[in-house]
């Protein structure tokens, strides 16, 4: 088995016009992602801003941010097992992810 | 390692009950002209919720959590609004002064007086019944607008514009969630009572449409109605109309079969009725006896108690369901109850005298395409063996508007027509 990371990418633009009921329903899908037999680790990140540094001039520049320019975000990601690319795609399409509007790059983890 | 989510499942529709309250809580504290932005922050609540459960797990008191996140939501938003500082502060310093539910005790009885100040707001005379529906079900009742939509066969954008033409009467009219006093109480609790029971008509009538969120309506509806019969403002009739709406809703999923096919009241299992519905029936309807003013709903309450008393249709006291009829017919002469009526006459004195009294109605231009009379008319010209004739009334009710399952319920019937004839 290889590991695979799940990182979701979205705006929650998604989510803005689900009722009550429907925030609790998504809720409940992604909660039922955290505990899938193939989910080794899941994590949320929190909101923006976050802080980015980088070198500039041989000094360290530590700003807020990122603030993408395209909308959407890196908002979590799940660490998954799966035989190879072709399983954990096949795995992440059922992801809740991309009903609400995100997308989902996978990629694969070295190590096991 | 992230912390193990906790096993707890959400209650069902634990984000609409209490989306319902909070938003009812929050548009006490900043005021009904700012029920946009009450909304707006238990939405953000949710969000955060949806965001961060999956991974932390549901926190132990998830209905406090949601609150505390909303109230920190709404003072961001008024420190970020346009508002003047003085006023800003001033409505902050009443949202802080509010506990969040773990902390208080006698906040489960503000945020059920806030519920009920907000859903007698919505139901003021000024905004039209319609739009009252609409928007007691969005704000008390944590619907959304496609969720109202699909219950009403409207489409969200009609429903949309009805809510927001309500909101601006409330803003417009500065309406308060004062409670009325005095007689302006009294007309105010019929409207109430008028939006809730039409509210949970619109649930119970068989149209077609997503038959989930119907029972919903009637349940919310149900839910309303007991939260008013429980408060001070009760009266008798109140009691009534909670008696009705239980004892009905005790049969929702009795009138429908495995294939969602329409089972009428005769043939239903009724096994199958909710006896918890049943007995809060019984205890409203205990309730509505006392005192002296007789509504339509009191009667309404006692045909349905009549039937509920029923062990099985053979035992149903027919005589006692007429009188019940005759009563409400005299309170409210609509062709409907007429009907209803005729039904039950031609159970106490025979299909013939049914028959009379449904053509006599059929001569009323309003009534004579209406589906329901043509099947009803079918039904006895069956039982007196004239199944000929009740074809044809079949036949005719099926070119009205009705739905799928009353369609199929129909069909079947002209079926039997054909095999009663060979």
């Amino acid at each position: 088995m290889a590991l695979f990371m799940l990182l979701l990418h979205g705006d929650n633009s998604g989510f803005a016009k689900l009722s009550p009921e429907e925030m609790q329903k998504a809720t409940e899908k992604y909660m039922a992602w955290t505990k899938k037999p193939f989910t080794r680790d899941s994590h949320r990140l929190a909101g923006e801003p976050g802080r980015v540094i980088r070198m500039e001039a041989g000094k360290p520049s530590i700003k807020d941010g990122p603030y993408s320019e395209t909308k959407e975000v890196l908002g979590g990601y799940y660490t998954i097992e799966a035989a190879n690319y072709d399983e954990a795609v096949k795995l992440a399409l059922e992801n809740p992810q991309l009903e609400y509007g995100g997308s989902i790059e996978v990629r694969q983890v070295y190590g096991t | 390692m992230s912390p193990e989510p906790s096993a707890g499942v959400l209650l069902d529709h634990l984000f609409r009950h209490q989306a319902g309250r909070m938003v009812a809580h929050f548009t006490r504290l900043l005021g009904p002209a700012r029920m946009d932005l009450a909304e707006e922050v238990v939405q953000e609540a949710m969000l955060r919720a949806l965001q961060t459960w999956p991974y932390t797990g549901v926190p132990e008191n998830a209905p406090a959590w949601l609150f505390r996140v909303a109230h920190n939501a709404a003072i961001d938003a008024l420190r970020r609004s346009h508002l003047a500082q003085e006023k800003t502060e001033s409505l902050v310093a009443e949202l802080s002064s509010s506990l969040t539910p773990q902390e208080d005790p006698d906040l489960e009885e503000q945020l059920r007086d806030d519920e009920l100040r907000m859903i007698v707001m919505c139901c003021h005379p000024e905004i039209p019944r319609d739009a009252a529906v609409a928007l007691s079900l969005k704000t008390v009742g944590g619907f959304g607008v496609r969720e109202i939509a699909r219950a009403f066969l409207a489409d969200d954008a009609a429903i949309a514009q009805r809510l927001v033409r309500a909101k601006r009467q409330i803003r417009d009219r500065r309406l308060t969630l004062e409670m009325p006093r005095g007689a302006e109480l009294e007309h105010r609790l019929d409207s109430v009572m008028e939006v809730i029971y039409f509210m949970f008509n619109e649930g119970y009538a068989a149209h077609e449409g997503e038959e989930l969120i119907r029972a919903d309506l009637c349940l919310e509806a149900l839910r309303l109605g007991q939260l008013i019969a429980a408060s001070s403002i009760a009266v008798p009739k109140v009691h009534a109309l909670v008696a009705l709406m239980a004892f009905h809703a005790a049969r929702l999923r009795a009138r429908t079969d495995e294939s969602g096919d329409l089972v009428l009241l005769d043939s239903q299992d009724r096994s199958r009725w909710d006896s918890r519905l049943i007995a809060i029936g019984f205890h409203h309807f205990d309730r509505s006896i006392s005192g002296d003013t007789v509504t339509s709903y009191h009667a309404e309450a006692a045909i349905a108690a009549t039937h509920a008393r029923a062990p099985h249709p053979d035992a149903t006291d027919w005589p006692m369901i007429l009188e019940f009829y005759d009563h409400l017919l005299a309170m409210n002469p609509s062709g409907v109850v007429a009907l209803n009526r005729a039904v039950a006459l031609g159970k106490v004195h025979g299909a013939d005298q049914a028959l009379a009294a449904v053509d006599t109605l059929a001569k009323d231009p309003k009534l004579r395409d209406y589906y329901l009379l043509l099947a009803v008319r079918g039904h006895i010209l069956l039982e007196l063996a004239r199944p000929g004739e009740a074809a044809n009334c079949f036949r005719a009710a099926l070119e009205k508007r009705c739905s799928a399952p009353e369609r199929r319920f129909l069909e079947r019937k002209l079926t039997e027509c054909r095999e009663r004839a060979a």
